[in-house]
């Protein structure tokens, strides 16, 4: 019986820890921001869920919004992450794909 | 969204069901494994409204769920599998020890489908004979993983590649290429289009590890085999040190040769202009790598063109190909990366071959009149540039440029600006050089021991 011993190739990653952010049961009156990242038909999806959440959440008011860079798709800045923040309460956003 | 959520605000996003093991591997990189998702049954582009609204329909109590739920912690599954940093296998002889080690690394996800050079201790220790730096050194951390580039795991990769010592030193230069901020990684690493790294060498050191720069730079054959094995050496290490793992965090759709490896020499003893590291701001006697990330190529082929005009005339219908995503990108804006504020313009890497550029050189034309002349000559109605683009990420980065669509068959340039046309001279003799459609911008660095 032959042995081959070899070093794995995989690297260590670096870890980092979020603490998610807590959540309240009803979004009935809520601000919700609805976040696009131009990936095609994510608009729509969007359109569909503020119709949605209309029916469910009494109350509930829609603001969208897309990141203010990039081209393709665009993406959030610290400060555009700060104001929306800033404004609602909760957010759906599409899409990863 | 792990940003809004690290401000406390709640978050749920869709996602498409091929791509949930990408979202989740990437919600634990970033921090936040178990992050809400509302999985659709198909991703949302090409498709019609009533198809995306059904999906949503279908997705909408997960939505509601990740909005008003508390996360539920996750605890496996989205974190790789650790392995033990030295492994064993076993056969009746070596080789099937070695067949063994095959089965295991395709099995985990760590081999690019070809054979590889098992990464004995020997071997590394003899790979790692090709720098200075101590195995320990941390040369860069790669994402979208957020792995820690040691020189010692860059050396086990470079040695499954086949390569050799003194191909190490550009392995290391090559991935400082990758880490740069403005390189955007993570957006070619874990994108769904082919994004291939393009790797261009130049300098004397080149020349001693025998890069190919001359016929059949781009491989494959023995004269192009130090090409072949660092850029096979490049794409192990966005694998197994940078986590991208097709399916898992290479959501490419299609795939592409190119992946594989791609790179060469700039064949500069036959160049009539300055060679192309200098124009990135080196020196002649220094010696660089060059990653530019790219999605295709198409040949620059003209066997009869005696101007420079006409060849131009040729390369432009190249580079005028709206089914190539970065044509005309540059209406909806720049590539950004809202962590570091880095913006990219849309290049395109052309490698003229030396007769070809023997034309140009004899009427006085260096690279910057080439690059005007391209730009001049890729032009394309913007009725068709917007073929495949979203108008509403034109209106968000070009607001000042509405008017277009009151003359949709203005033609318009496929490029930001002539500095867009990357370009160096490559291959043999007999008329044939290659065009790379580009993502972003090339990042140049030195190699160092």
């Amino acid at each position: 019986m032959a042995q081959l011993e070899v070093l794995n190739p995989v690297a260590r990653p670096v870890r980092h820890s979020i603490t998610p952010a807590s959540r309240r049961t009803d979004l009935s009156g809520a601000t919700i921001g609805l976040y696009w990242n131009m990936k095609a038909g994510g608009d729509e999806a969007l359109t569909r869920t503020e119709t949605l959440l209309r029916e469910r959440f009494p109350g509930a008011t829609f603001r969208r919004y897309h990141g203010s860079v990039g081209f393709l798709m665009r993406h959030c800045t610290a400060e555009d992450s700060d104001r929306i923040a800033r404004e609602v309460q909760a957010v759906v956003g599409t899409t990863a794909d | 969204m792990v940003e809004l959520e690290r401000r406390g605000i709640p978050t749920v996003f869709f996602t498409a069901k091929t791509f949930v093991h990408d979202a989740q591997r990437s919600a634990a990189s970033f921090g936040l494994p178990g992050l809400p998702i509302a999985v659709l049954s198909m991703p949302a582009t090409n498709q019609r409204p009533g198809a995306i609204h059904a999906m949503v329909d279908d997705a909408i109590e997960q939505v509601i769920t990740g909005l008003t739920r508390p996360v539920e912690p996750v605890t496996d599954g989205h974190d790789l599998p650790v392995a033990d940093e030295h492994l064993v296998y076993r056969g009746d002889d070596l080789l099937a020890a070695w067949d063994a080690m095959q089965a295991d690394f395709l099995t985990r996800g760590w081999s690019d489908g070809f054979p590889l050079v098992a990464p004995t201790r020997r071997a590394v220790e003899a790979m790692l004979g090709g720098t200075r730096r101590a195995p320990g050194d941390v040369i860069a951390t790669l994402e979208p993983g957020f792995g820690l580039a040691t020189v010692e795991k860059l050396a086990v990769n470079a040695v499954m590649a086949g390569c050799r010592s003194e191909h190490l030193p550009f392995l290391l230069a090559a991935v400082r290429c990758l880490a740069e901020p403005k390189m955007y990684l993570r957006n070619k690493a874990m994108s769904t289009g082919p994004h291939a790294p393009v790797v261009i060498v130049n300098g004397p050191r080149g020349r001693v590890a025998r890069f190919n720069g001359g016929i059949c730079a781009l491989g494959p054959g023995a004269p192009s085999a130090s090409n072949s094995a660092l850029g096979r050496a490049l794409r192990l290490t966005m694998m197994n040190v940078g986590h991208t793992y097709v399916g898992i965090s290479d959501m490419d759709t299609i795939g592409s040769p190119l992946k594989y490896a791609c790179c060469c020499a700039e064949n500069e003893r036959e160049s009539p202009w300055e060679p192309y590291h200098v124009t990135r701001g080196f020196r002649v006697e220094d010696s660089t790598v060059t990653v530019h990330f790219v999605y295709g190529l198409c040949e620059l082929h003209d066997f009869k063109s005696t101007t420079p005009e006409d060849l131009i005339g040729v390369f432009a219908t190249a580079a005028t190909n709206v089914a190539q995503v970065g044509t005309g990108l540059w209406l909806l804006g720049r590539r950004s990366d809202p962590r570091y504020k880095t913006t990219e313009q849309e290049h395109n890497t052309m490698l003229v071959c030396p007769e070809h550029a023997q034309i140009f050189a004899r009427e006085g034309w260096g690279r910057e009149r080439i690059q005007r002349a391209m730009y001049d000559a890729t032009r394309i109605a913007f009725r068709t540039l917007m073929l495949n683009k979203e108008r509403a990420a034109m209106a968000a980065s070009h607001p000042e440029l509405g008017w277009l669509w009151d003359h949709p068959e203005l033609p318009v340039p496929i490029v930001e600006d002539p500095g867009c046309f990357e370009i160096a001279v490559v291959g043999g003799a007999a008329g044939r050089g290659a065009y790379f459609y580009g993502a972003g911008e090339p990042v140049t660095m030195p190699v160092e021991d």
